[in-house]
């Protein structure tokens, strides 16, 4: 399934929730050409902004992507912060919402590593290049070398 | 090791990329995933 992107950003813009673009989808951002099946977000790890994490997405269905239907899965305030990491399948598409991601930490300690940019009218934060490749590498997955050696070449590209 | 695999990346579509805004960059990837999914469905109907 792909990811509405435009739909995603105005819920969760105009629910005024406070997340970070990371992963594939700010690899793309940042002009990657590969294809990630998914969008990853940091969301701020408050109490105020759990609930309205929770209020954003709640209108298209988040479920836990790969469990079995009719789990008592409720994807509300309490489940987010009693949690950390989610992924989930929605009516938008396949969404990761994570409280934390290795080597950059949660919202709070990335922030200072991202850039406002904007798409489909709304203005969003974005991890930026050098801080998506330091995260890569720190996950220290085989399956990130490729995707690391695409975004130190756009840093090439991008520094000429 | 990363210097290995930076000679395979292609930079033409890179170049391309670069020249397209944020938001055509993410319809692009809109477009690529619905391709992929098309695939899969027809690769699992072939079966």
């Amino acid at each position: 399934m792909s990811v509405d992107y435009s739909r995603f950003f105005t819920a969760l813009c105009r629910g005024g929730v406070e997340f970070i673009l990371v992963g594939g989808t700010a690899a793309n951002v940042h002009g990657s050409a590969r294809l990630t099946q998914e969008v990853d977000i940091v969301y701020r790890r408050s109490r105020d902004n759990v609930a309205r994490l929770a209020l954003a997405l709640e209108p298209f269905h988040p479920y836990m992507r790969g469990a079995p239907p009719g789990l008592p899965f409720r994807w509300d305030a309490e489940t987010i912060w009693r949690g950390l990491n989610f992924t989930l399948t929605t009516d938008l598409g396949p969404v990761d919402a994570l409280g934390e991601i290795a080597g950059g930490g949660g919202y709070d300690a990335l922030l200072a590593h991202t850039l406002e940019i904007e798409a489909f009218g709304q203005r969003i934060r974005c991890l930026d290049i050098r801080k998506l490749i330091e995260v890569k590498r720190a996950a220290g997955r085989p399956k990130d070398l490729e995707a690391i050696a695409e975004l130190e070449a756009l840093v090439d590209e991008t520094d000429h | 090791m990363i210097e290995a695999y930076k000679k395979d990346v292609d930079r033409t579509l890179l170049r391309e990329n670069l020249k397209l805004t944020v938001e055509q960059r993410l319809r692009n990837l809109m477009e690529l995933q619905r391709l992929s999914e098309e695939l899969r469905r027809a690769g699992q109907r072939a079966r």
